[in-house]
């Protein structure tokens, strides 16, 4: 994952610190969700429980459409966001991986 | 039930409001699991075929999208090459999962699933067609003949899809491979698209039925949960509740009367309500716990997963605009693992390919927004799991394994988990939510593949959660 540089604003101490704020809010909102729960996370692969689907996908619009709003009244200039590269095949085999992973271990 | 319902009635006569009240609390399995998860891997087969199909066929004759959706699917791909090829590999896949089934599940799919009750038509069922065409052109209004577990309609369908389904294969492998001459490709381009044509044309009524049709409602859910209310199956499959009845009696019998009904009831109503005991009790209790802020942050439920979902969202979103990048987890442990390494063999670390970008700025690989985060996470899930009481040290596991099975495949799903992760550069977090926020076509691969395998395994699997 290459880091792209610190928002010039920032200096590296306030960086840090909101890294720890955002990681903060992100750790609260998983828990909340009951994604500390291998049971439960597991459970939709039995079709029992489509939480994590749906806070995934919940997650994905909101903040896709915050983006895209941002960028539209200008906010937000697009070329800065760091997109994940696409590498096909291994990113195909290592979802397989991971996803056999999520089964057998639970998260 | 009554007592003088134990008589199973050999035609549906009206039921009084406590019986259907009754029966429709009473769940019974409609579909084995093999058979949602072939079904459901169809479906997401067809949508992504059609989708790709469409954007493949540019001749005026045959074009069936707007131009502008083939430049957009295949601006998708990269290459119409690359498109292609994604149709045909998902093709081959598509007929190696069917053959599997075919094959090795021969007697119970192939015999007893599609052969003697989906496309078997009997005389109920033609009389089943002609009530219902003529009830649809108002010129009677028979009630209907009973039905088996498909009626007369969902027959016909499955027919036509039967009957299509190897055309497709067949034309599909024709044309993919080249095979024959070039007059049988051409023909197999043709054959290909009507016969495709066809089962579009019954897959609108049957998506149509399955997903807006109220009716049909319990139908569509069976396909998720594999069962069906009895009230349901009483008044749309008559024939088929009866056969359940049947074969419960026979089972009462043959256990003796008294291991009688309620373990199918049970089974089936315990499905999404797992909580702790302790939810019911505290929510039972005292009205000084029911204030706005106890509820949404000290009571030991989950909150709902879309309000946790937009608060998930809405932290994402501040990470894009503040960092420029998204959440990531498994970046954070590489980092870590990355300065380990640097600290023991710098020499080494620097040269080597894997570790050295994570030296690349002279920087340590720690001082970075994913590793600070990631402490972040351990701090807010500490919290939220502490404000609602959920803090405790257990194993979690399913109820039919031991603790330490549990953790050697704890350990062993870790270690699947990190390879992957590696491999793809990317885990849930950074590759499936970042990636998808931002429309990664990576991230969206990553995910399906993550989900495809989860819900193609989980049946291996189930022995450690179920």
């Amino acid at each position: 994952m290459s880091a792209p540089p610190l928002p010039p604003s920032f200096s590296l101490t306030a960086y840090l610190l909101v890294s720890v704020i955002l990681g903060f809010f992100f750790g609260f909102f998983l828990e909340r969700a009951g994604f500390s729960s291998a049971r439960k996370l597991t459970a939709q692969f039995y079709f029992k429980d489509f939480a994590v689907l749906k806070v995934m996908f919940t997650a994905i619009v909101v903040a896709m459409l915050g983006i895209a709003y941002f960028a539209l009244l200008g906010w937000l200039d697009m070329s800065q966001i760091f997109v994940t590269p696409t590498f096909i095949g291994p990113q195909l085999a290592g979802g397989l991986l991971l996803g056999a992973g999520f089964i057998v271990g639970g998260y | 039930m009554t007592s003088d319902a134990k008589v199973i009635p050999l035609i549906a006569k009206p039921l009084t409001g406590e019986q259907a009240a009754a029966m429709a609390q009473h769940a019974i399995k409609k579909h084995h699991v093999a058979i949602m998860l072939l079904h459901w891997f169809n479906a997401t087969v067809w949508l992504l075929q059609l989708a790709t199909g469409a954007a493949l066929i540019r001749s005026p004759y045959f074009r069936v999208v707007p131009y502008w959706y083939i430049r957009t699917v295949r601006g998708m791909f990269g290459t119409k090459a690359n498109m292609l090829r994604f149709h045909i590999t998902l093709g081959v896949v598509w007929i190696a999962v069917f053959a599997v089934y075919g094959i090795f599940g021969y007697r119970t799919y192939l015999v007893r699933q599609v052969l003697q009750r989906e496309i078997r038509l009997d005389r109920d069922d033609l009389l089943w067609l002609k009530t219902r065409v003529l009830n649809l052109l108002k010129r009677a209004s028979h009630s209907l003949p009973p039905q088996g577990i498909y009626n007369a309609g969902q027959k016909l369908f499955a027919l036509s899809v039967y009957t299509m389904i190897p055309i497709v294969m067949i034309t599909g492998v024709v044309m993919s491979f080249r095979l024959i001459s070039t007059t049988a490709v051409q023909w197999a381009m043709v054959l290909h698209f009507v016969a495709v044509g066809f089962v579009v044309s019954g897959l609108m009524i049957h998506v149509y039925m399955g997903a807006v049709f109220p009716e049909e409602k319990p139908a569509f859910f069976s396909m998720i949960t594999g069962m069906v209310n009895e009230l349901y199956a009483y008044r749309h499959h008559f024939k088929w509740w009866r056969e359940v009845k049947m074969q419960e009696e026979a089972w009462e019998e043959k256990l003796g009367y008294a291991a009688k009904r309620p373990i199918p009831a049970v089974a089936a109503v315990a499905i999404e309500t797992e909580q702790p005991p302790e939810v019911a009790i505290s929510q039972s209790i005292g009205t000084h716990k029911a204030s706005l802020g106890y509820r949404i942050f000290r009571a030991p439920t989950y909150w709902p997963p879309y309000v946790a979902g937009a608060g998930l969202g809405f932290t994402l979103l501040a990470t894009f605009l503040l960092i420029g990048q998204g959440l990531g987890a498994s970046g954070a442990f590489a980092r870590s693992v990355g300065a380990l390494v640097a600290w023991i063999a710098p020499s080494y670390a620097a040269h080597s390919a894997s570790w050295s970008i994570y030296a690349a700025s002279g920087q340590s690989p720690l001082i970075n927004f994913v590793v600070f985060e990631m402490l972040g996470v351990l701090a807010g899930g500490f919290v939220s799991g502490w404000l609602a009481g959920r803090l405790k040290l257990t194993t979690e596991k399913g109820p039919h394994i031991s603790a330490r099975k549990r953790h050697v495949l704890a350990l062993a799903g870790g270690v699947l988990t990190g390879l992957g992760a590696r491999l793809a550069r990317g885990c849930t977090s950074g590759l499936a939510l970042s990636g998808g926020a931002v429309l990664s076509v990576g991230g969206f691969i990553f995910m399906l593949a993550v989900f495809g395998a989860g819900f193609a395994g989980a049946y291996l699997t189930r022995r450690y959660w179920l």
